[in-house]
């Protein structure tokens, strides 16, 4: 049975998304969007009954407030909002049964950033280029392509859920509040752009996450960048600043360097332009990106294209039925 | 320059950057479109996304189910199987796009930023003297004397980097230091090797010398040319620029809004790359339109 979800406070940016988002449509400029971190994101529908791919919604550091219409199951996973069911707090990565008329309030989120709501059937809303994840900037997907707004009705597909189920505390992402990430990057592509000297500053350094940052870029700030020889020798074409290259495609966790900015290019990241990309965070390492917060501070470790992907089936395999008690 | 073997560079665990050179010789976009189209084809394992532009291609792939180094074993196949730039020839639409030029709306752009920003020169003025061209005018007749080809659709959706075909007609110039913070949706820019469309009515630093009143992507999908696409162009069409006056852009602007605008964009063609590099040969470069 279809579920009404009245939103009664949007919180911030608070949006649909489904996984693993948007494919297919790069080389026409659609980034894939999706869930930040798509850890959290499918464990809580795990923990409802639902595909992990199933739409849901991401709560950004201050999460909505819901009105169901009728009977469902939810589940919250990730960053820890405080939330409430008519009044009475609710735990966190555990499915519960909400009933016709009850209210879940979330707060400011006060450990980690980002939370994942998922509700029995996923969110009902019409896929777009062959997914329901939102990318607001380009009025895409989701609820008619933009965040949630106040006295907004989205609409849930309902159906059997499963509550009193919870992920085990050992398959979930380890969300505190430290102030310091360790940040795994595979060096490339365009590392020969920097000096051997610039590549042992910047894994050396510590880069604080500055407060305009969202799910198109991550901007650091940290020591000046040390560039190679080519980067000044090269031709017109690729630009002025030793930043510069002719335009090329952006993978997704590249770290763009824009000028002497670095920017982590995140979920609704451009898919192309013209500054070089000397590191790439792995997708196994976004969960962090996305519960962390501004001035927060990274350190970066560098491995191998093969140990990124091994930390990706690692946390691939906890995404299962496995990590439910 | 073209490399005598294409270079491969990692991006993190689900990307890989070929590189077919290192300049913007429109021979490194053939061959990246010529890969592109060839992994299509091939439906090669485990390859889920492909980004091409001006000398290189980004390939998204899916590590369960390819290797790192035996993805870039397929892609030196499938490169081996291209042959010489010559042979290739790809699928490619022709759209004519009306376009005002020297129009009021982005000429209000320029003289905005050159109030609040810095002072700066008519764009057209300062295009044209960069390229030893008589005035805007003779930009206008050289702009739109050629069809442009469409190197990538990227950035943001439905945005097209282009650069003329007719190498008479190309025009480079400098951007914007700093860049504009808002540019009229629809306005033409030349900038750098390129001609790009703002898809969107945002910052931007091209130089601009016109407008079109034709969407390039709607994400509503209410035009029935939208239909099956969110976007009209792809990397490997081509682009006409058609110069219309201001009554002509009101006429087509009213027909988009009330959904009675017919496109005018050809069927698939084979754009043969030898064949248009036959022709280029044959050109005298010095020639004036």
């Amino acid at each position: 049975m279809t579920v009404a979800i009245a939103v009664e406070k949007a919180g911030l940016e608070t949006s649909v998304q489904d996984f693993p988002g948007r494919y297919g449509f790069w080389e026409q400029g659609f980034p894939p969007s999706g869930p930040f971190d798509m850890w959290s994101f499918r464990l809580a529908n795990i923990l409802v009954g639902n595909e992990p791919a199933a739409a849901g919604l991401e709560c950004q550091f201050m999460g909505p407030t819901l009105v169901f219409s009728d009977d469902c199951v939810i589940a919250l996973c990730g960053a820890a909002m405080n939330a409430t069911l008519d009044g009475a707090a609710i735990p966190m990565w555990e499915s519960l049964t909400v009933t016709a008329g009850q209210k879940l309030a979330c707060g400011f989120a006060t450990k980690g950033a980002r939370a994942y709501l998922a509700i029995s059937g996923g969110i009902d809303v019409p896929p777009v280029l062959g997914a329901r994840a939102t990318f607001h900037m380009a009025g895409v997907g989701g609820a008619d392509g933009h965040a949630l707004k106040d006295g907004q009705t989205l609409h849930a597909i309902g159906g059997e859920g499963v509550p009193g189920r919870r992920v085990k505390e050992a398959c979930r992402p380890t969300i505190a509040n430290g102030k310091e990430w360790q940040i795994e990057v595979v060096q490339g592509p365009n590392d020969d752009w920097i000096s051997a000297e610039g590549i042992e500053r910047f894994l050396a350094s510590e880069w604080k996450l500055q407060a305009r940052s969202n799910r198109t870029g991550y901007r650091l700030e940290g020591p000046d960048w040390l560039f190679a020889e080519k980067a000044s020798t090269k031709g017109p074409e690729h630009g002025e600043h030793p930043s510069n290259i002719l335009d090329h495609g952006y993978p997704v966790g590249s770290i763009n360097l824009c000028g002497q900015t670095p920017i982590i290019l995140v979920n609704d990241a451009p898919s192309a332009g013209g500054f070089i990309n000397p590191f790439t965070v792995p997708s196994a390492a976004f969960w962090k990106l996305a519960q962390s917060k501004p001035n927060d501070i990274y350190r970066f470790h560098r491995i191998s294209v093969e140990e990124a992907q091994e930390m990706r089936r690692a946390i691939d395999k906890l995404c299962s039925e496995k990590s439910i008690a | 320059m073209r490399f005598d073997e294409a270079k491969f560079l990692p991006g993190g665990d689900q990307f890989i950057l070929v590189q077919f050179g290192d300049d913007g010789s429109i021979d490194l976009n053939f061959l990246a479109l010529g890969l592109t189209a060839a992994l299509k084809h091939d439906q090669t394992r485990g390859v889920i996304d492909t980004n091409p532009s001006y000398n290189s291609l980004v390939v998204e792939y899916e590590s369960d189910d390819i290797s790192y180094a035996d993805l870039q074993v397929e892609l030196e196949r499938l490169i081996g199987g291209l042959g010489s730039v010559e042979e290739l020839e790809l699928e490619s639409r022709l759209a004519y796009l009306p376009v005002m030029y020297l129009d009021l709306w982005t000429r209000d752009c320029v003289a905005d930023y050159s109030e609040k920003i810095s002072p700066r020169e008519y764009d057209p003025d300062f295009v044209a003297r960069v390229n030893g061209l008589e005035d805007a005018k003779q930009l206008v007749r050289v702009h739109s004397g050629t069809e442009h080809w469409v190197v990538a659709v990227c950035s943001t959706p439905g945005l097209p980097l282009l650069r003329a075909l007719d190498p008479r007609c190309a025009i480079t110039s400098p951007k914007y230091n700093p860049p504009r913070t808002w540019t009229t949706l629809g306005a033409i820019g030349v900038g750098g090797l390129s001609t790009s469309i703002y898809t969107t009515p945002g910052p931007g630093g091209y130089n601009l010398i016109g407008r079109t009143p034709v969407p390039l992507w709607d994400p509503r999908q209410c035009h029935p040319i939208f239909k099956d696409r969110v976007v009209l162009l792809d990397a490997a069409d081509r682009v006409k620029f058609v110069p219309i006056d201001a009554e002509e852009f009101e006429y087509i602007e009213a027909r988009v809004a009330d959904g009675s605008y017919e496109f005018n964009i050809t069927a698939y063609q084979r754009f043969s790359v030898g064949a248009y590099k036959k022709w280029v040969a044959s050109l005298n470069a010095d020639g004036k339109f």
